[in-house]
Formats: C-alpha cells, structure tokens, sequence
C-alpha cells in the first residue's frame, strides 16, 4: 500500500495521527512527517485517516 | 520582550468594537499581533497558520464555566467533559471514535435530502418577495439538517432549536444567572439524546447516530455517555453556527451582488462561495487557545495561562495572503482558519461545507437583486457573531 500526501492541500491539522498513529506523526515544529508505504494490516487506519483529512489531501493506492 | 515595533493594542470587549474596522485592518499592518484585555490577539495569516496548530498551547474553553463562578453540576460536568476541552489521549480516542462519521462519503447520502429541505423552504416565501431570513430559512434550515443528520422527526425541529439556543446562552458572561435554564435545557437534550442511542442500539437506522453506535476502533467503542455528550455539542455546536454563518453569508452576497449572480449561473462553483464567505465574513471571529507552559514565539513572550485569540476574519482577509482579499468565488485561495484548526479542528466542517453550497444554490437560484428591507440586528463581533433578525426582499427569478 503507497501513501502519498498532497503538500499543496496538508496543513498539518494531524487529525491523521489519530487513525494512524504508527503512518502519521507531526514533529516537534508541528510538521506532518508519514510513512510511504505501509503494511495491508493497516489498511482500515490508513483510508481512514484519508477520509477524515479536513483538506482531503491523503491518497492511498495499491 | 525585545522589538522595535510597537505592538498595538485592541479593547475587544468594548461593544463597538468591530472586526471589519479601520483600526483592526491598521493593526495587523502595524504588528502580526495585538494586546488585548484578554490576553493575545493573532493578526496575520502567516501567524495564525503556525501558531494555532502549536502544541504549547490548549482549547481555550476549558475554564469558561469556573470563571463565570460555575464549579459544579450538570452544566460543569457536560462541558469538562466534552471533546470540545478535552486534550491529550482522552482528546485523540474520542476524536477518533467520532471523526469517520463526519467524512464526506458518509454525509453523501444526505445531500440530496438537504437539497429538497432547502427547496421546500424556499418554495414557503418566494412568492412574497421578501423573508426574515434567520427566522424564515436560516434557522429551520440549520435545525432540520440535524435532524435529517440524527434521524430526529423534522417535525421536531423547533424543540432543538429552542434546546439548542438555550444552551447557547452559557457561552455569554451571564452563565451564572441562566444556569439554571441552560441545565434544564441540557437535561431535556440528554433525554433526547439517550433515546435516540437506545433506539438505534435496538433498530439500526441509515442515520448518523447508528453510525456511532457502531464505532468502533481497535476493540474500543464509545460508552453511552461518551456518545451522549458527542450528541449534545453536536446539537449545540452545529445549529448556532450553520443559522449564523448563512445570516452572514447572505449579508456577503447582498454586498457583492455580481458575485451572486454569478453564483446563480455556475452553481458548480457553491463550494467556492461557502469557503469565501467563511474567510471574510466568519462567524467565529476568533478561535480561542490558552498557553498550557511559558514560551517565546518570535517577539512575543507567552506565559502560561495567557489567552491567545486567533481572528479569523483578520488573518483571511490579510493582504499579504490574500492579494485580492475582496470575496471572488472563481478565486484559488490558501486555506482560512474559519473552521479553527489542528487537533481541535472543527468536527463538523464537512457537513457545513456541504449543507451551506446547498443552500446558496437553492437561494441564488431563485433570488435576485437582494436588499434590506427592515430592521435589521446583529449580535456582538466578539467570539461568534450574526444576525438575529434579517429582513431581506428581493426579486423572484
């Protein structure tokens, strides 16, 4: 699974980090940092935190 | 504090004081923030972005009923505990729990329920050409939305509505005085709201209520009185400030009517004049944090416990974010903070998105040459503002 995010759309609201805390972490400036790819286990967490990203700027593809 | 620059100074509790007024706009040129007699006003786009996402600093609510004298009770035990406070891990479970119910695929089955809600109020007051419009489609439209959203009878509508705006009253200064209409308020509501989770546990619905009672994340769920006081802020918090921000957004497009019409030829862009209205013309004026620790941020010197407001209107309408600040729905814009933003973000912000380009589409299709035709009222510029009463007349189209 790739993830990929949009730095044009992110704002670093981290509302990603809740559903996928392991994917997506802000860092100390506040910065969202994320993985690229990610294990098919955590499917379910990672299209969550897409779906509820307030600028809809997480797309996962396969 | 070491500057060269003055840093100004704004009396944000003088009744006259306005958020679109020359000495806010010569503030923000002058300093990206202002001293306020609350504590700290952030001016400028730039600023707002960084500094509302920081983790030094908390929601700013969480003490509002302790300093207006309220310690305990109902009230105090409802607000202490809802998301809208809470931070930490007892912040992001929650969060977590609620936020897939607001995502966009799941409010697209009820779009086209709201757009015949709003059609059907339109249809009420076309022919007269006029309306009172907080009373005549703000408001119901506001409410019915939710109802449509928690699969409450539309029927019922003004009995949340009436809930709803008294439990509003405990965010003015007289808390203390109308406690005791807002707790029986509060407590009407939980009834409310533990009926709808026991009937949706028995009986699953299409609704957004059994949508979290089915929640669940990694084994955890949220308990019945979790779910309850999410239902609650979900009706205090989504009725005031849909009904207010139309009243504004309406008030917007009667000013700049070529926008209007040009809205009313390409619906497509509804998205568009939603997000310009929430820049320039936002009902929350300013979004409230406090400094959890002592701090530097550039020129500024945070001690713990400082108030920190975020003024929405003033950083959306910063020139140098905004080159061409005046509303133009074909425009492409950095993102506002009308909604707040970070971990706090505003839950609901989807369902507003959509639910208000609904309803400037029904309204800018059927409506023209827009003007005031009464006596109109507002509430006060500070913290969430809009109208109370809105007399508008127009031309049928």
């Amino acid at each position: 699974m790739q993830i990929n995010v949009d730095r044009t759309k992110c704002d670093n609201h981290g509302q990603c980090t809740f559903s996928a805390p392991t994917v997506f972490r802000l860092d100390e400036q506040g910065i969202l940092q994320h993985e690229t790819t990610a294990d098919e286990s955590l499917r379910h967490d990672v299209e969550e935190a897409a779906d509820v990203c307030p600028a809809q700027a997480i797309t996962v593809t396969d | 504090m070491s500057t060269d620059v003055a840093v100004p100074y704004l009396d944000i509790s003088d009744p006259s004081f306005a958020m679109h007024s020359e000495a806010v706009r010569a503030a923000r040129a002058q300093h990206w923030f202002a001293r306020t007699n609350y504590g700290v006003a952030i001016l400028r786009h730039e600023y707002v972005s960084k500094l509302l996402k920081d983790p030094r600093l908390r929601q700013g609510s969480g003490k509002w009923p302790d300093h207006n004298g309220v310690h305990s009770g109902l009230f105090y035990d409802w607000w202490t505990q809802c998301l809208l406070v809470l931070e930490g891990d007892d912040h992001h479970r929650i969060r977590r729990l609620l936020n897939p119910a607001f995502a966009p695929k799941h409010l697209e089955p009820f779009l086209p329920r709201f757009e015949a809600l709003a059609r059907e109020l339109v249809n009420d007051f076309i022919d007269k050409g006029e309306l009172e419009f907080v009373n005549d489609f703000a408001e119901p439209y506001a409410t019915r939305v939710l109802c449509i959203l928690l699969g409450i009878p539309e029927s019922e509508w003004p009995t949340i509505a009436r809930l709803a705006s008294t439990i509003g009253l405990a965010l003015g200064v007289t808390l203390k005085q109308d406690l005791g209409v807002v707790e029986d308020a509060l407590e009407e509501l939980y009834g409310y709201a533990e009926n709808l989770i026991a009937d949706r546990q028995a009986n699953r619905g299409d609704d957004l209520v059994t949508t979290l009672v089915q929640a669940n994340a990694n084994g955890d769920s949220l308990s019945d009185s979790e779910l309850r006081n999410a239902l609650c802020l979900l009706i205090f918090g989504g009725m005031d400030t849909t009904r207010n921000q139309l009243g504004l957004g309406i008030m917007s497009y009667l000013h700049n009517p070529d926008q209007w019409e040009l809205l009313a030829k390409h619906p497509e862009l509804a998205r568009n004049a939603v997000e310009e209205i929430m820049r320039t013309n936002p009902t929350t004026t300013w979004v409230t944090r406090e400094a959890m620790v002592d701090f530097d941020y550039e020129d500024l010197r945070v001690t713990a416990g400082t108030t920190v407001h975020f003024f929405t209107q003033v950083s959306g309408t910063d020139p140098e974010a905004y080159p061409n600040p005046e509303i133009d729905i074909t425009a492409e814009r950095v993102p506002h903070y009308g909604f707040g933003g970070g971990m706090h973000h505003c839950l609901g912000h989807f369902v507003a998105r959509a639910d208000m380009a609904i309803a400037l589409t029904a309204l800018s299709e059927r409506m023209t040459n827009l003007r005031i035709s009464g006596k109109d009222e507002w509430l006060p510029d500070s913290g969430n503002t809009g109208p109370v009463r809105l007399p508008i007349g127009f031309d049928k189209r």
